[in-house]
């Protein structure tokens, strides 16, 4: 029977590489998938951009280049990844030095282009397109902010296209989690893609990018981060990431290294295929639109099950564009009280912040202030505990965190109320390193442009 | 007579964002807990029990083949993970504060 292995080896850019190692040690896959960026990951990578043009990507590939790359290539296993963020070209150049350092020969690295729409936006609206949000449907016109990035959505083609042309290593930009995975299996498996497609052939697709969703956040699938395995009674220090093994018909069994922690159930892979889903019946991804509410996960055997049942519908017509604007900086600082009083504490010393930062001719957009141990997570929404517990807390913090629009302020506004340390409540703890000033406060645009203005390229460097 | 299940007591949640969207998977843990969820476990609880955390719609799917509900909740996240100044950018959590629920059930 024809089954092809692919493992969900990264969930996020700084993913620990050691569940990719043992994996790859034990050739436990053919395929190790690599997904490098959530949302706002692309907002990060263009700051190092700004800083460096040789920058801009996910640079944990360094870290893989040197300890994981030469054994997988040593083993025969591909890897595929949308590490190469904002400049794949980069990513790539910085890869193929460090392998050429450790004499490594007959590699060849592909780099998929297209995704970085950045440059071409003015041209865009001058052509006609409004770029309206998605929610809001406002036209991009009315934005009053810079831009950072902005990056088309892409899908399975060029990852197929590339390892059709014997790639060992796919650096890719913007691709869609999903289709990641997807890539491969439409190369491995010869599926038809793009056109002519009978309900057979969806489904397929669908399975693909059902299995992609699942391996794309690593040990998310796989008995972390866990409600429904809690209290999680299996090791999770060496968490192994899951493996699916996916039939030509797009069905497929999940499972993870026996040697590693963590578990494979039924119970952990509901879990994670109802992350970040919005309607289970419509799932847009570039390729197809997937209903994901007949599947089926059936246990086999301990760490073992089976998956099956995604259906297809046509892709799409449009390609979602996410478009990133700098809003300002987000400025904070941790404060800590310990009993007698914490809590009376904490609110006479947000009181005195409040009061001083009044004071200042600083602008200051927004203000918060939360008071750790109480309603630090959840907010306006955390029920208190009854005073006679408030009033024996053994220790309570202070967050207070500002919204500023000129860079001088945070640093302004938050030296401004470390005098408290000796005119405030007794006893506060508190480290400058706790709290940072100047982050980046991005927000996203989310908007649509037709298939038509995209144009993706693939490219391989041959070692 | 009505009684009062905790929500913690017959399922597990896992929450994620997507901009400005939080989604709520909520997986029952048995066949019947299911069909109580289903029954009682509504959009407009769940927005109620969220208060100011949420600003717009909450929009319940039902997930039958995996005994789930999902609740997407719009304007949820403080305008979005890169631009929230709340401490749960992601709404990780949204997860956790769901499961304090209570239904409170005619029998």
């Amino acid at each position: 029977m024809n089954v092809v292995r692919i493992a969900g080896a990264q969930g996020f850019y700084g993913d620990s590489p050691m569940a990719a190692l043992s994996i790859v040690a034990q050739k436990g896959a053919d395929y190790l998938v690599h997904d490098a960026l959530a949302e706002l990951t692309l907002s990060i990578l263009q700051k190092d951009r700004l800083t460096d043009p040789n920058l801009g990507y996910a640079r944990d590939i360094e870290t893989l280049a040197k300890f994981l790359i030469p054994m997988a290539h040593q083993h025969g296993i591909r890897i595929v990844t949308n590490s190469g963020g904002l400049n794949p070209e980069s990513a790539a150049q910085k890869v193929a030095a460090i392998l050429q350092q450790q004499g490594i020969t007959g590699y060849k690295i592909a780099i998929i282009t297209g995704d970085d729409l950045l440059e071409r936006l003015p041209e865009l609206q001058k052509n006609g397109h409004e770029l309206r949000h998605l929610d809001t449907d406002l036209p991009f016109s009315v934005n009053k902010f810079p831009i950072s990035h902005a990056n088309v959505y892409t899908g399975a083609k060029s990852i197929a296209d590339a390892l059709d042309q014997g790639a060992n290593l796919i650096l890719a930009g913007r691709v869609a989690d999903p289709c990641l995975t997807l890539g491969i299996l439409v190369h491995h498996f010869k599926w038809k893609l793009n056109s002519d497609l009978n309900q057979a052939d969806l489904d397929r697709l669908a399975s693909g990018i059902a299995i992609g969703h699942l391996l794309e956040c690593g040990g998310q699938a796989s008995g972390g981060n866990s409600y429904a395995e809690w209290p999680m009674d299996y090791p999770i220090s060496n968490l192994g990431y899951p493996i699916a093994h996916v039939s030509e018909d797009g069905s497929a069994v999940f499972t993870k290294l026996e040697s590693e922690g963590g578990k494979m159930s039924r119970n952990t892979l509901r879990e994670q295929l109802v992350y970040e889903i919005h309607n289970p019946a419509h799932y847009i991804t570039p390729d197809v639109i997937v209903d994901l509410t007949q599947i089926q996960l059936t246990e086999l055997e301990p760490n073992h099950v089976r998956l099956s049942g995604a259906v297809g519908k046509p892709r799409p017509e449009a390609l979602k564009l996410a478009i990133g604007l700098n809003e300002g900086f987000i400025s904070e600082q941790l404060f800590y009280f310990s009993w007698p009083f914490a809590y009376q504490k904490c609110l006479r010393f947000i009181e005195a912040v409040k009061e001083i930062w009044l004071r200042l001719p600083l602008k200051i957009d927004r203000k918060e202030f939360s008071i750790l141990g109480i309603n630090g997570i959840t907010g306006s929404e955390a029920p208190m505990p009854p005073s006679e517990v408030l009033d024996q807390m053994n220790e309570l913090g202070v967050r207070i965190a500002i919204k500023h629009t000129e860079p001088h302020v945070g640093k302004v506004a938050i030296q401004a109320v470390t005098c408290l340390g000796l005119n405030g409540p007794p006893g506060v703890v508190s480290m400058p390193a706790w709290g940072k000033t100047n982050r980046l406060q991005l927000s996203l645009w989310p908007t649509l442009i037709p298939r038509s203005e995209v144009m993706e390229q693939v490219k391989i460097i041959d070692l | 007579m009505s009684k009062t299940i905790k929500l913690i007591d017959i399922a597990a949640a896992r929450s994620g964002d997507k901009n400005d969207v939080c989604n709520i998977g909520v997986l029952a843990r048995t066949p019947e807990d299911y069909q109580l969820l289903k029954q009682h476990l509504s959009a407009e609880l769940v927005k109620a029990h969220f208060g100011s955390l949420i600003q717009g719609e909450v929009v319940r799917y039902e997930w039958d083949s995996i005994e789930a509900l999902n609740f997407v909740c719009n304007g949820a996240l403080d305008g979005g993970a890169s631009r929230s100044m709340r401490m749960d950018t992601l709404g990780k959590n949204f997860s956790s504060h769901l499961l304090r629920m209570e239904l409170t059930i005619e029998d």
